[in-house]
């Protein structure tokens, strides 16, 4: 009787691990990242499990929220975007949770070049986990043409830092990028890869219910590849959209109030469909 | 066959300078709202526009102002009182020009 019960728990247990298998994901989101000119930028910052509009959580606050900008050759320049944020309530289907706008004004955005946005958020503590999350996400966005710094790393604690210009990606393109440590390629880091398959409504701060995406199974909702020995990965691109890349506990913080951490690093990109 | 060495050494340096320009010349210009105007300029390969000519012309073509672009590829100069074109001058076929109409804050 007893025996015939191991196995039971043991399905329970696995079953409630795939259950919380759905991959988190900071979105630093705005509808546009390769811009003709200058111009004021609306973006959202939120916590999500954005390939199922899923459950919205508590990112923490924002530690950091700032750009580096570059134009072709020219000297890099790094721009503090906290004043800019608000807190706003982000609705999903079937659960909110703070989440913050920036309008960023037309000064910030005017030059031509590259535009790496970094936003550090707080600690977010995962309770069924027993453990707590930071993502520290970048969006990089051009304007007018002229490449900057797409492809340097800024020097975060971990970050993902593409080999392909992440604003000009087309539909069936590979992306490939570097998983960062402390500025050390990551040799089989695990990354999650979602799909924005719920856009961002940005007049009601949601995501609708509809997906645009019939997922037939969940290994197809969120996508697990790994780094090679030298921190490279390869993702082709199957479909126009947004495109969120998460490498899972790469960060060289361990420990956050006695509790284990797992500092992540997500880049989001956007590919276009040939036409 | 020396001489045709050297005719093919030229060749090679003239398509590969050709090659350097295989990029677009891009440039952005705005008021500044101080009567200046800032023009930005680049290419789309990334490479400096740094001593590339500018030319300023008022609404008949006459030239108001010579200048180039700076170290940081860029060029402020007094915002014209009439009508007025900015021309970005990196070589033949690699011009950019701006309407002074078009230049906002």
């Amino acid at each position: 009787m007893k025996k015939r019960f191991i196995p039971l728990l043991t399905a329970f247990c696995v079953l409630a691990v795939v259950g919380s298998a759905f991959a988190h994901f900071m979105v630093v989101y705005t509808p546009e990242i390769a811009l003709d000119e200058g111009q004021a930028l609306d973006m959202r910052i939120l916590f999500s499990h954005p390939a199922e509009a899923g459950h919205m959580m508590n990112m923490g606050g924002i530690e950091e929220f700032y750009v580096v900008k570059q134009r072709g050759d020219a000297q890099a320049k790094k721009v503090d975007l906290k004043k800019y944020l608000k807190e706003i309530t982000w609705k999903n289907p079937h659960s909110s949770a703070p989440a913050f706008s920036a309008l960023i004004p037309k000064k910030e955005v005017r030059s031509m070049g590259d535009y790496v946005f970094v936003m550090k958020p707080g600690y977010y503590f995962e309770k069924e986990e027993g453990l707590y999350m930071q993502q520290i996400t970048k969006l990089i966005l051009n304007v007018g043409g002229i490449p900057g710094n797409w492809a340097e790393p800024v020097g975060l604690p971990c970050e993902i830092v593409p080999l392909i210009k992440p604003y000009g990606i087309w539909t069936g393109n590979v992306f490939k990028a570097q998983v960062l440590s402390s500025g050390k390629p990551v040799a089989g880091a695990e990354v999650e890869v979602e799909y924005m398959s719920h856009m961002p409504n940005l007049k009601t701060n949601s995501m609708p219910e509809k997906s645009s995406v019939e997922y037939p199974h969940d290994a197809f909702v969120t996508q697990t590849i790994f780094s090679d020995s030298n921190g490279y990965i390869s993702f082709g691109v199957p479909k126009a959209g947004w495109w969120g890349f998460a490498a899972l506990g790469v960060g060289p913080e361990k420990e956050y109030k006695g509790k284990e951490l797992g500092q992540d690093a997500v880049i989001w990109v956007k590919a276009e469909d040939m036409k | 066959m020396k001489k045709m060495m050297i005719v093919l050494t030229l060749a090679a340096l003239v398509a590969f300078a050709g090659q350097a320009f295989a990029h677009s010349p891009l440039m952005s210009c705005f008021d500044n709202g101080d009567n200046t105007v800032t023009c930005e300029g680049g290419f789309s390969d990334g490479s400096s526009a740094s001593g590339v000519k500018m030319h300023i012309k008022d609404g008949d073509g006459k030239a108001i102002l010579e200048t180039k672009m700076n170290e940081d590829s860029e060029c402020t100069f007094d915002k014209p009182a009439g009508t007025y074109m900015v021309i970005f001058d990196a070589g033949e076929g690699h011009t950019v020009e701006m309407n002074g109409a078009d230049i906002v804050e």
